[in-house]
């Protein structure tokens, strides 16, 4: 039994090449809770990075490695909490659980990977779940970003403690959210779509003693 | 206006501006440096409050957090109104406000005096439970007495203008106190390299350095403690928090510590930067270890009418002279135990004023101290201590005599001394209030005559707070726990380097608690033990005769440690007096535990900004914005905001909520409605082993069901109780996709979870919310085919696409899976689009729905159409309590199911196969006007004298616009073979209604209307 075969799994491209109106979930929260541009001051910078690929990767850590490195050529993270991001920045694989990756690549890409990731996987036992409409990225830069975040979420986000590779799910205010830093200098956070209003005017209300800004 | 008690020279301050400020409408002036407190001794006044239970005048005591008298109001508007603020910790400012919390019209001439001493008779001990429980109708009236009365302050009316916030912080070493011994553990701990926060809770960090008359390399200590900050602010590893009150130490080091920020700017935050900055912010510390040196509070001694003004405690009155350059008075006697509250007379003295005379209660008194007074010409009284404070509104004088500490007995003639001042000290109490939050309980050692606290694993204590007090000893004591906490959190630390201190020869103190008067304790002046809450030594004395051994019963019964300063100077006296009584040593009657908060916390820190807007999450769909922009009403579910209702304006008016349903509901069933049903939890199911998994957590069957199908699916927990409902659709062989309650989405994601990798790991099948990616819009009525064929290219020919199928294609260009499901027994479809295009797919439904009068509904219409076709919802229908054979699905039960599915096992047990267990039924009011109230109890026989046996409860209840009547669902005993019986439901009113058991199927029972 196989996941491949098209009766078995149906797959399903949910992006549409009609030029349709596409609303981002933080696309309410700018109209009605607005974005503060940033300027020199802001200690904190806050910039959505809608629309991307995300899918979520189930499986054996041996198949699903091997797979994604033949077709994407990056390597499955292997650790606990640890992010891979390819050389281009736009592609990264995260761990979330020991049979669960987070995998997000640029917007359109995500439904053809997801067709060759099945078929390299073959007859691994393995899942793979598009969820790109369920989530969004938020990116937060800044001197202050890390304070901000120390309000936000209990997870230690001291240098010492997450350094730039690491990725956690944790609490922030009341709810959760997939906390990354792919750089040393952004973090990112991968929130659920129903969530990202109370998210962004958290980070908003919490910001604002950085005079946090939006990039838009 | 002059500030008389205020010395030429000396103290912590800037001298350079004066600050104004007011206390109960009277203005003063104080200095930047000054504590609300020593502004106004240095302003001579006396009185800064009336006392909770006798209304005696009140004075300063302390300098300290220990502060039980000086309780103030701030705020000079309503919003910036603070309770409960100790005068003794709060920084002056210009134009600080501050008001007694009790005492009307003014402290000074008490109208509530006169009442206080007769209500101070209905106040005895034990009168929380016996003068104001009985009669119990009354209390609600004495409960408002006694808050107004208790003097505890009032929270502000209108909206508070601050912010507030919380941080996470995590550190290696965290060092609580910065006296000698935590600046010391702070530098052994930071030169290491560990990650350490320093907490303090005064305005200046340097604890008992700040007043003390020691030398430290030969500087003043003063001056040791300012270059040690200054390193320690140099070391990027190492936080410095001060006027950070340490008010909780939870479990696994986990402490939290309240930084007041601008409380010593203004009232309210002061902007910084064009912002209003954030007023103060509590830290929820994780630390790997925790280092207490929250050193030791001086205990006074319990003598007659100790409570006058004018009576402080030794240490205080050298804090006041030496950090904030105020005498709080001219003619001093000291009474003490022990050595070291000789400063208070050394300081007194050298600030030019007069030391009537020492009481030392040692009979040979003889360190270094001692002699230092004695060169100084001061008159010491061995064996002595004062008996009795005379004088109302401020001490006038000093009785003194010998006492008898063996034979608690007055031993000499006293002596009538002239003075305005008693300082008292009976030795000191190490602060353990953080170590008792753990819950161990504190040992007593009589060497230092104290509680030490018993310390769980990760916590040290340091210096004062276990009872080290000689600088040379906390400076080293606090080394090495600093040194010791960095090496256990993996660093290590350097060779000590500790500052050189003069070795100073100290006489032993005694034990001195209550000090004997020539009356018995109960005929004798007043012995206070604890000020803020009033309780005597006669009053502990009492509670002892009246049979409560146990010192958490005598607490209880006198109240005692009740009040917001939790007894922090009375405790100990109060143990040793029952101790006394009881003819128990102190260790014996033990101690009580302190909870927190160390100090009282305003509630906004507590809070934080979880608080209005973002008190909860508020979860969107992605159709938010339309339902907010066309005017509906929301409803919560869970944490979703769902469309309620729509009200129209109707001929210039808005519709009623019953009027809105009413044309919501007629419009599905006669023409179309649209629902977003975007929050019903969906999670995609992968795997070869999906059907099977399936087939074991629903109670009915999925074998057979092929791909392009749906299915209603029951959920029972292991008890056989319905836990949750929805339908799963076959999307592939290997390929499901569960829907479920809105409100059990998380639950049933782990419920599934739980089973697979606890129970069947075997099984090959993966669970992944995608409740967020797919927005879900139902579109129902019997012109739902019409419309959607407007957008779609998929067919919607009845043969083609049948009940129960799903089929997937675009919809209004947009790529979708539709499901031809319904709840509300009409023809429906649900399109199921990524979110981010939602909005646009329901604009394009509307704009092609309105020649078909398309109507948007919320959860109350979509309810009362459910309920009109029996649909249940769990969670509404069931409680927990409730099988599918109480609903009657036998239909959804698969008995023959080869495996054991969850629930199965339970439903032969002999409580669940009873008959007369409550079962779903419809019910239909005899007047149909009548909406029966949900939960409302049924009987069988309403002439049943009371208590009635009640047979069953209301679940669902609503108006139908289509049966132009009330109905309801109900649970009933035995309801399924009770149709057309009729049952009543007696209200709370006295109407008793009456209805008749029916189907729960309402409308359509045959469901011709969703097939067509």
């Amino acid at each position: 039994m196989s996941n491949t075969v098209d009766d078995k799994i149906k797959t399903f491209d949910t992006r549409t090449t009609s030029r349709v109106p596409v609303e981002s979930p933080l696309t309410y929260s700018y109209r009605r809770s607005g974005a503060p541009a940033p300027g020199k001051g802001s200690g904190a910078v806050l910039r959505e990075r809608p629309f991307l690929g995300h899918l979520v990767l189930r499986g054996g850590a041996i198949v699903l490695d091997e797979a994604l490195r033949a077709v994407l050529d990056i390597s499955l993270p292997g650790e606990p909490q640890a992010l891979v991001v390819d050389a281009s920045g736009e592609r990264s694989v995260q761990w979330i659980s020991p049979d669960e990756w987070l995998l997000i690549v640029p917007g359109g890409e995500e439904f053809e990977l997801e067709n060759r990731l099945r078929g390299a996987l073959g007859d691994a036992h393995f899942a793979i779940t598009n969820v790109g409409g369920g989530q969004t990225v938020i990116d937060l830069e800044g001197d202050a970003a890390s304070e901000l975040l120390m309000k936000s979420v209990v997870y230690d986000v001291h240098p010492h403690h997450f350094p730039v590779g690491k990725g956690v799910t944790t609490v922030f205010a009341k709810t959760s959210v997939i906390l990354r830093r792919p750089t040393e200098t952004r973090w990112e956070l991968v929130v659920r779509r129903s969530f990202a209003d109370y998210i962004y005017r958290w980070l908003l209300d919490a910001g604002e003693e950085y005079a946090i800004g939006v990039e838009r | 206006m002059s500030q008389p008690n205020r010395l030429a020279r000396g103290g912590r301050l800037d001298r350079s501006r004066e600050l104004s400020f007011t206390f109960n409408g009277q203005s003063y002036r104080g200095y930047p440096g000054d504590t609300l407190a020593s502004a106004l001794l240095a302003n001579g006044v006396d009185i800064v409050n009336r006392s909770f239970k006798y209304s005696r005048p009140r004075g300063i005591v302390a300098a300290g957090a220990e502060e039980p008298n000086a309780v103030v109001q701030l705020g000079s508007t309503e919003a910036a109104q603070v309770p409960n603020v100790r005068a003794t910790q709060q920084a002056l400012f210009e134009g600080l406000e501050a008001r007694s919390t009790n005492g009307w019209p003014n402290v000074q001439r008490d109208l509530m005096g006169v009442i206080g001493k007769l209500g101070g008779q209905f106040m005895p001990p034990g009168f929380y439970y016996k003068t104001f429980m009985a009669p119990a109708s009354m209390w609600m009236t004495y409960e408002k007495y006694i808050r107004k009365s208790a003097g505890l302050g009032r929270s502000p009316m209108e909206k508070d203008p601050d912010s507030y916030d919380h941080v996470n912080r995590h550190c290696d070493v965290l060092v609580i106190g910065a006296g000698p011994a935590g600046l010391s553990a702070a530098l052994a701990a930071g030169r290491s390299g560990a990650l350490v926060i320093l907490a303090d809770e005064q305005e200046e960090m340097g604890g008992s350095l700040l007043d003390s008359r020691e030398l430290l390399d030969e500087r003043p200590a003063e001056q040791w403690a300012a270059a040690a900050l200054e390193e320690l602010a140099g070391l990027d590893n190492v936080l410095l928090l001060p006027r950070t009150t340490a008010n909780g130490y939870h479990d696994h080091n986990f402490v939290t510590l309240h930084e007041r920020r601008t409380e010593h700017l203004g009232e309210t935050a002061p902007q910084a930067g064009g912002r209003r900055q954030v007023r103060s912010r509590l830290h929820r510390v994780r630390a790997g270890r925790v280092v207490l040196a929250t050193g030791a509070h001086e205990r006074p001694l319990v003598y007659g009418n100790n409570d006058v003004p004018g009576n402080l405690q030794a240490g205080a009155v050298s804090s006041y002279i030496r950090r904030y350059g105020v005498v709080p008075g001219n003619k001093l006697v000291l009474s003490t135990s022990n050595d070291h509250a000789y400063r208070a007379a050394l300081d007194w003295a050298e600030s030019g004023r007069e030391v009537v005379a020492i009481a030392d209660a040692r009979p040979e008194p003889a360190g270094e101290l001692v002699e230092q007074a004695r060169a100084k010409g001061i008159r010491i009284i061995p064996g002595a201590a004062v008996l009795e404070a005379r004088g109302q509104n401020r001490v006038t004088g000093a009785r003194v005599a010998r006492v008898d500490l063996e034979g608690f007995r007055v031993a000499g003639e006293a002596e009538s001394l002239e003075c305005d001042t008693i300082a008292s000290s009976g030795g000191y109490s190490p602060v353990i209030h953080l170590a008792s939050h753990t819950g161990a309980r504190p040992t007593w050692r009589d060497d230092i005559l104290g509680f030490v606290p018993n310390l769980v694993e990760g916590v040290l204590a340091a210096g004062g707070a276990q009872g080290v007090y000689a600088t040379s000893d906390v400076l080293a004591d606090g080394w090495s726990s600093g040194a010791r906490a960095a090496g256990e959190t993996g660093f290590d630390a350097l060779e000590a380097q500790l500052p050189h201190v003069e070795a100073r020869h100290e006489s032993g103190s005694v034990a001195l608690y209550q000090v004997p008067h020539e009356k018995p304790t109960l005929r004798g002046p007043k012995q206070f033990v604890d000020l803020q809450n009033d309780v005597t030594a006669a009053a502990i004395e009492v509670a002892t005769r009246e049979g409560f051994e146990s010192i958490e019963h005598v607490k209880r019964y006198t109240a005692m440690g009740f009040g917001t300063d939790q007894g922090k100077l009375g405790n100990i006296n109060g143990m040793a007096i029952a101790a006394r009584c009881l003819g128990r040593s102190i260790p014996e009657v033990g101690t009580t535990v302190f909870r927190p908060n160390y100090t009282p916390v305003t509630f906004g820190a507590v809070v934080g900004r979880h608080c209005r807007e973002l008190f909860d999450p508020e979860r969107y769909t992605a159709m938010h914005q339309w339902h907010v922009e066309h005017g509906a009403e929301f409803e919560d579910v869970g944490q979703w905001k769902r469309p309620w209702y729509f009200p129209r304006r109707v001929e210039g008016r808005m519709e009623s909520m019953h009027e809105a349903v009413a044309r919501e509901c007629r419009a599905v069933r006669e023409k179309v409605g649209i629902l977003d049903a975007s929050t019903l939890g969906k999670i995609d199911i992968q795997g070869p082993d999906a059907r099977e998994f399936l087939g074991r957590v629903y109670t009915n069957k999925w074998a057979k069901l092929a791909p392009g199908r749906v299915r209603y699916g029951l959920m029972c927990k292991d008890d056989g109780m319905v836990m949750d409902d929805g339908t799963t659709s076959c999307l592939g062989e290997n390929h499901f996709l569960m829907t479920t309650s809105t409100g059990g989405a998380a639950t049933v994601l782990e419920w599934l979870e739980v089973w697979h990798q606890t129970e069947w790991p075997e099984l090959e099948v993966y669970f992944n919310s995608v409740t967020d990616h797919w927005a879900t819009m139902t579109v129902t009525g019997p012109e739902a085919r019409k419309l959607l064929a407007e957008i779609t290219d998929i067919d919607l020919d009845r043969e083609a696409f049948k009940f129960m199928d799903w089929r997937e294609g675009m919809v209004a260009d947009v790529p979708a899976r539709v499901f031809r499901i319904s709840f509300t027994g009409e023809l429906a479809y649900e399109i199921n689009v990524q979110a981010n295009y939602a909005l646009h797919v329901w604009e394009t439904l509307f704009a092609h729905g309105e020649k078909y009068d398309l109507t948007p509904y919320g959860t109350e219409t979509m309810h009362v159409l459910r309920a009109e076709k029996g649909f249940i919802i769990a969670g509404q229908d069931t409680d927990g309590s409730v099988t599918p054979e109480d609903l009657g699905m036998y239909w959804a039960i698969g008995y023959d199911k080869p495996f054991s599915w969850i629930g199965k096992r339970a439903l032969t047990r002999p409580d669940t196969a009873r008959t007369d267990r409550k079962q779903l039924v419809g019910l239909k009011p005899r007047n149909p006007e009548v909406v029966l109230e949900e939960g409302a109890q049924i009987v069988f026989d309403p002439d049943h004298a009371i208590p009635m046996p009640m047979k069953g409860h209301v679940t669902s209840s609503y108006y139908s616009p289509t049966l132009d009547s009330g109905f309801a669902l109900a649970v009933v005993k035995g309801g399924q073979q009770r149709m057309g019986e009729t049952v009543y439901l007696p209200m709370a009113d006295g109407q008793v209604h009456e209805a008749e058991i029916v189907s729960p199927i309402f409308v359509d029972p045959k469901g011709e209307r969703q097939n067509v």
